[in-house]
């Protein structure tokens, strides 16, 4: 049940065991905690920094990870720039992706 | 004679028959054409699957077209003269992923697609697309890369059927322009050995390529067109949009279709091109593409508001993942084989390993337009509270996608990882950073879609469409349980068949 590579293993069953030990004790942490908590109460409403949270309010993934998208925006802009949406641009895209496999190809 | 002589050629020709004639009966009745459907797409697994049992048992399986007996590949003199399908490890291998994907995209098109929008044609285009797909992994003649333009022209007409929509038609429109071109740049490299060498039999033309500069500018040719149908940065741009716009019965066939073109590319650089690729140089370039490609598809993934576009650009990433697996290998042939077919596993094994969890995804996606009307992420929150089976199989292929253990996705990605590393830590940084990149959007997808209060009250998936991706999630739990089990028994002869199998390919050919 090993995934030999030559340099090492993969084994799920290992991983899976590791696993379980780990969510056993997770669960006895959270075993061990306060009992106050109620299911369908404010408890189970967003934290939005104290502010009141409309009816139905439902914080989006685009919102959790804002700060992600901005960290990388500098380096996503520079590959958004050249998805155009013009077909003359793929076409273009595409005569360089032949130029440089020609080139590699000739040159060796 | 029995029919398992003939099980190579009746693997393309049973679904090729089935797409003709599936609008003849729907015109009789549609329960008869969903018989139809049923029969030809259980007969063509159950050929593909005889097919790989006899391949990974007894080795390389020949089916010659027109000979007195299906096994006489030449002619008096030595010459391969006829069209031949030469299935070996490989080919099965991708006979196996089309036809996993091939009857999941079905069992879900039955209660996805509606009738009076265009029902009969999708399944028509499925059926034609199906036989292009295996008549392109099962050829031995370049002539027969022909298979290409009939994948091209029905997974173009599949993006774009719904022409009562403005998108679909204008992103089949892109590909159907790449894909001529793509298939333009092939013919026109196919023409030149046959130019060279009067023949068009990859065994046959293998053994006579020496490396002149006509055969370096058909390499060329070959590498542009294919790599561009594969979906490589960055020539890339026209998958996101046919992926994004076509149904999702047709969107993971799509994904199948894009690795029959690797397929092609693979075929050509260690087969055709095996005895005469004597430098490292295009497996580097090979390995620079696909390094580009995972992190140029996972940077764009991040900043997509729509779950369809999302996915595709997950989709294009993987590609990126196989490139690099494979561009390792080729890069080490001859100087380094002990970790060079590792990462050959580990590129080959990524291929069936992103059919399932890309395939996975479109269908959760589809269920999701289906229920919604919508796959703008920021119109989408709730959906788990119906749709607790669609969330929980988004989540497993999300999972898988990114990388995560004990899914299969890590299994794979694990030897492409290790294998790289040794030939460059770089490549290795930039393959995790393209993952921890996937687990984040993909996160952040189902946060988005499937998490929070009930914005609304949707229905759930039917039945059959539940069975489809419980299919695809089953392949996922499986191939990352028991990872050694699948390498052992699929991977490594696919790998091997092109690792170190070229030798048995033209024997098996060729003779002697």
């Amino acid at each position: 049940m090993r995934l030999v590579t030559g340099q090492g293993f993969w084994s799920p069953l290992v991983w899976l065991a590791l696993a379980a030990g780990v969510a056993l004790l997770a669960w006895a942490f959270w075993f061990r905690g306060r009992r106050t908590y109620k299911a369908g109460t404010e408890q189970d409403m967003p934290f939005l920094s104290g502010e009141q949270v409309p009816e139905g309010a439902h914080v989006g993934g685009q919102h959790l990870y804002w700060g992600f998208v901005e960290g990388l925006r500098p380096f996503v802009d520079r590959v958004q720039a050249f998805h155009t949406g013009f077909l003359g641009d793929y076409m273009t895209w595409l005569v360089v992706l032949l130029a440089v496999a020609l080139l590699v190809v000739m040159l060796t | 004679m029995t029919i398992g002589i003939h099980v190579p050629i009746l693997a393309i020709a049973v679904p090729l028959l089935g797409a003709f004639a599936l609008p003849i009966f729907a015109k009789v009745h549609r329960n008869l054409r969903d018989l139809w459907a049923i029969l030809v797409a259980a007969f063509t697994c159950a050929m593909v699957v005889a097919l790989a049992v006899q391949v990974f048992t007894s080795g390389i399986q020949l089916y010659t077209l027109g000979a007195a007996s299906p096994t006489a590949t030449v002619v008096q003199g030595g010459f391969p003269i006829r069209i031949v399908l030469v299935v070996d490890g490989m080919s099965a291998f991708m006979g196996l992923i089309t036809a996993l994907v091939g009857l999941a995209s079905l069992m879900y098109a039955f209660q996805f697609l509606k009738e009076e929008q265009g029902k009969t044609l999708a399944m028509t285009l499925f059926f034609l697309l199906w036989a292009g797909m295996l008549g392109m992994e099962y050829t031995g003649d370049m002539f027969n890369f022909v298979f290409l333009e009939v994948t091209s022209i029905a997974a173009c007409a599949l993006v774009g059927y719904r022409t009562w929509e403005s998108r679909p038609p204008e992103a089949a429109f892109k590909a159907m322009a790449m894909y001529t071109v793509g298939g333009l740049l092939v013919l026109l490299a196919v023409g030149i050995l046959y130019g060279e060498y009067g023949a068009l039999n990859i065994a046959y033309l293998s053994s006579k390529i020496s490396g002149t500069p006509l055969d370096k500018v058909a390499l060329g040719l070959l590498l542009g067109g294919l790599l561009m149908k594969a979906g490589t940065v960055p020539a890339h741009m026209w998958a996101p949009d046919a992926y994004g716009e076509a149904p999702a019965q047709a969107a993971i066939v799509l994904v199948a279709n894009t690795q029959a073109s690797l397929y092609g590319l693979f075929r050509v650089l260690f087969t055709l091109y095996g005895g005469a690729l004597s430098t490292p140089a295009v497996g580097w370039l090979v390995t620079a593409l696909g390094t580009l490609t995972l992190l140029v598809a996972a940077l764009m993934a991040v900043i997509q508001t729509d779950l369809g576009r999302l996915i595709a650009y997950g989709a294009v990433s993987q590609i990126g993942y196989m490139l690099l697996g494979v561009g390792v290998g080729l890069t080490v042939i001859s100087s380094r084989p002990d970790f060079g077919l590792v990462a050959m596993k580990g590129g080959i094994f990524h291929m069936m390993n992103d059919a399932a969890t890309v395939g996975l995804l479109f269908l959760a996606a589809g269920v999701v337009k289906r229920a919604c009307g919508t796959k703008d992420l920021r119109a989408l929150g709730g959906l788990g509270h119906d749709l607790k089976w669609t969330s929980g199989f988004f989540f497993l292929g999300a999972l898988a996608l990114a990388g995560i253990p004990p899914l299969n996705g890590f299994a794979s990605k694990f030897l492409i990882y290790e294998s790289s590393f040794r030939l460059s830590p770089i490549l290795t940084a930039i393959a995790v950073l393209g993952s921890i990149l996937l687990l984040a959007v993909f996160v952040r997808a189902f946060q988005g879609v499937f998490l929070g209060p009930r914005l609304r009250t949707v229905q759930p998936a039917p039945l059959g469409m539940l069975i489809a991706m419980g299919v695809l999630a089953a392949i996922i739990l499986a191939f990352g349980l028991v990872p050694d089990f699948f390498v052992r028994h699929m991977v490594t002869p696919a790998a091997e068949a092109l690792w170190r199998g070229r030798d048995l390919y033209l024997a098996a050919v060729l003779g002697g």
